[in-house]
């Protein structure tokens, strides 16, 4: 027999009580995981989305079809002080595939100035930035096509157009997009594309898609519609479009998230504490004449101290454990997620695992704490005295 | 086999309570011989109690020695005293106090928790405790299913599973039948003749005081009476 035991036994005395304040302990746990988890989730998606707010501006005609390039400027200019927008890209397919294949690449010729800052949510490093500016035959590639080609930053990799000209064109590797959606993205500068067009004779400043940058969901919006009318009645109509403005739209409207967790898990533990605290002081009440006999025995208030505390820390661990076990068993189950395509799915925090975890000690060491400072100073002789 | 006397020397211990000062007891000089079985008697409140709390190390006199063997009390601080507890004095009360959610056996073993000592050294010494206490077949039971003189007896077994020197016992048979008394006192006799332990038995119980070799009577904190018991006396001498 070793103490440790003798405190799961005491566990055992009521055992209604411990499995109330279990639950006491576990619930708002589990809670506090699922909420925890829920906030870091949508300020990842927040964050992501901030990186992709962008608007697609296309003809109306469809995506094929091309606009002159002076409108980047024209959009450009109906935020002038850079209050709405950050900037704006303009892109022509390039329609690249590998020689003698026929998968094509979903590549784009891009303009090389607002290319980094429009594509925020492909990380590149300041060197890789001036790469991209310094290079003419630069491309920066989705790591799917670089896996299956064996492609690395440096690669020299060769494309055939399947748009009229259907030019051959060289490019140098001088970036490799993790996680690129689509995989097979391949954006190069659109000069060099325009150069080596001008060179045949041709013209080729014609653009399918200006890709505008905005700053929130709310300028995204109203760009959105000052730029469709700006060109209506034109020859070059547009349709603007975004996909994950109504999920921006969504997480701003909810406003402070994490503030109010706070506030949440405080209130929370501060309960859990009281609850806690009273079960605590009721069990050493119980007991003091028990405890008495243990001063009485031998025991140094030392250890007396640590038999009142690890009970409380005791159930607590009890209680956290699973509290935390239901909330992360809640998000682990494939719940259908109708917007798996633009939310982050919800997945377990590691934050919140450990932070409820430390909390729930906490509140255990705190409750503890006074009883047994009370079992400490526990005078033998009274408790002995006061006969049941 | 330890035993070891006692001797206290003009011993006052005060409570005081806001203005009031209530002397529990008042000057009390008392020897207790090594191996002895000494009964205590007197009325309520004349400060029985009180006395075996000094000589256990529990409270502090106010005035006054107090020495246990060659321990002075008086002079140790409390986690002096608490150590010295550990392994010198077994308490017995009215109550018994087991902890309800241990067998016999774990409510035994409690105090061998504070020493360093192999679990088989443990167990060797629970049994042979319970041997002693005639409990061997009731180990595993819990508290809640034993009679009361069980549960006396094995808190007489927690008692004596350290070995002490002195064994302080408060009331033992206050709760319980004649009968059953009758055994509990004739354990406490056995680990006295037997044992050798030096035992201080207090008891309003005058079938208690029968065991004793000498019964000292306390009035308002002063030995009132002190009374060899010649019939137990004899007895007690001849195996010697
Ligand atoms: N902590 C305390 N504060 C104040 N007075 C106390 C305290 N402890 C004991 N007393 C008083 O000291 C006196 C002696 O008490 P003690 O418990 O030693 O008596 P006792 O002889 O054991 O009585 P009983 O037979 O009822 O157990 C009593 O008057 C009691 O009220
Ligand atoms: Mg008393």
């Amino acid at each position: 027999m070793t103490l440790s035991y003798v405190l799961m036994q005491n566990l055992r005395r009521n055992p209604l009580r411990t499995a109330l304040t279990g639950v006491a302990f576990a619930l708002p746990m589990a809670i506090f995981v699922l909420a925890i988890s829920t906030v870091v989730m949508l300020t990842k998606t927040a964050a992501r989305i901030e990186q992709q707010l962008r608007l697609a501006v296309h003809h109306k005609a469809g995506i094929t079809a091309f606009m002159p390039e002076g409108m980047r400027r024209k959009i450009e200019d109906l935020d002038p002080n850079r209050q709405r927008l950050l900037a704006v890209c303009a892109m022509r397919w390039f329609g690249g595939r590998i020689p003698d294949t026929p998968n094509p690449l979903m590549s784009l010729a891009c303009d090389v100035d607002t290319f980094p800052t429009v594509y925020q949510d492909v990380p590149m490093t300041a060197a890789e930035v001036e790469q991209w500016q310094h290079e003419r035959r630069a491309a920066v590639v989705g790591d799917g096509a670089a896996n299956q080609y064996g492609w690395t930053p440096g690669s020299r990799v060769v494309l055939d157009s399947t748009i009229p000209p259907y030019q051959r064109l060289e490019f140098i590797v001088v970036k490799i997009i993790p996680n690129a959606s689509p995989p097979n993205a391949f954006y190069l500068r659109r000069d060099y594309l325009l150069e080596s067009l001008q060179a045949r004779g041709l013209t080729g400043t014609g653009c399918n898609i200006f890709w505008v940058k905005c700053r929130s969901a709310a300028a995204l919006r109203t760009l959105q519609k000052d730029i469709d009318a700006l060109f209506a009645n034109s020859p070059d109509e547009t349709r603007s479009e975004d996909e994950n403005a109504f999920i921006a739209g969504f997480i701003e409207a909810l406003g402070d998230i994490p503030g109010l967790a706070r506030v949440m898990a405080t209130v929370v533990v501060f309960i859990i504490a009281l609850v806690a605290g009273n079960t605590m002081m009721m069990s050493f009440r119980e007991r003091i004449r028990e405890l008495a006999v243990f001063k009485a025995i031998g025991f140094p208030s030392s250890r007396v101290f640590l038999i009142v505390l690890s009970e409380s820390l005791l159930l607590a661990l009890f209680g956290s454990l699973v509290g935390i076990a239901l909330g992360v068993g809640f998000l682990l189950v494939p719940w259908h997620n109708p917007h798996s395509e633009s939310i982050s799915a919800p997945e377990v925090s590691w934050i919140a695992v450990l932070g409820s975890l430390a909390i729930g000690l906490t509140v255990g060491l705190v409750a503890g704490l006074w009883p047994a400072y009370q079992a400490v100073r526990l005078r033998t002789t009274d408790a002995l005295r006061q006969v049941v | 086999m330890s035993a070891a006397d006692i001797e206290l020397v003009d011993v006052r211990k005060v409570y005081r309570k806001g203005r009031n000062a209530i002397s529990a007891l008042d000057g009390l000089s008392l020897h207790v011989a090594s191996g002895s079985f000494v009964v205590i008697m007197g009325p309520s409140g004349s400060g029985k109690s009180t006395l075996l709390h000094l000589v256990g190390g529990l409270d502090a006199p106010t005035a006054g020695t107090v020495r246990v063997g060659d321990a002075q009390l008086e002079q140790m601080s409390e986690r002096g005293l608490t150590a010295w507890r550990s392994r010198h004095v077994g308490f017995i009360f009215q109550m018994y106090y087991l902890v309800p959610v241990l067998t016999a056996a774990q409510n035994i073993e409690l105090p061998l928790l504070l020493f360093h000592m192999t679990g088989k050294e443990r167990r060797q010494r629970v049994r042979t405790a319970l041997d002693v206490v005639g409990l061997s077949d009731r180990m595993d039971h819990r508290p809640s299913q034993l009679s009361g003189g069980e549960e006396q007896r094995v808190a007489i077994a927690r008692a004596i599973v350290t070995d002490p020197d002195v064994i302080l016992a408060d009331e033992p048979t206050g709760d319980l039948d004649a009968r059953t008394s009758e055994e509990i006192l004739s354990l406490l006799s056995l680990l006295h003749a037997q044992y050798g332990k030096t035992i201080v038995m207090v008891t309003h119980d005058p079938r208690g005081a029968a065991h004793g070799q000498r019964v000292v009577h306390l009035d308002k904190g002063i030995l009132d009476r002190d009374v060899q018991n010649e019939a137990h006396a004899t007895t007690a001498a001849a195996p010697k």
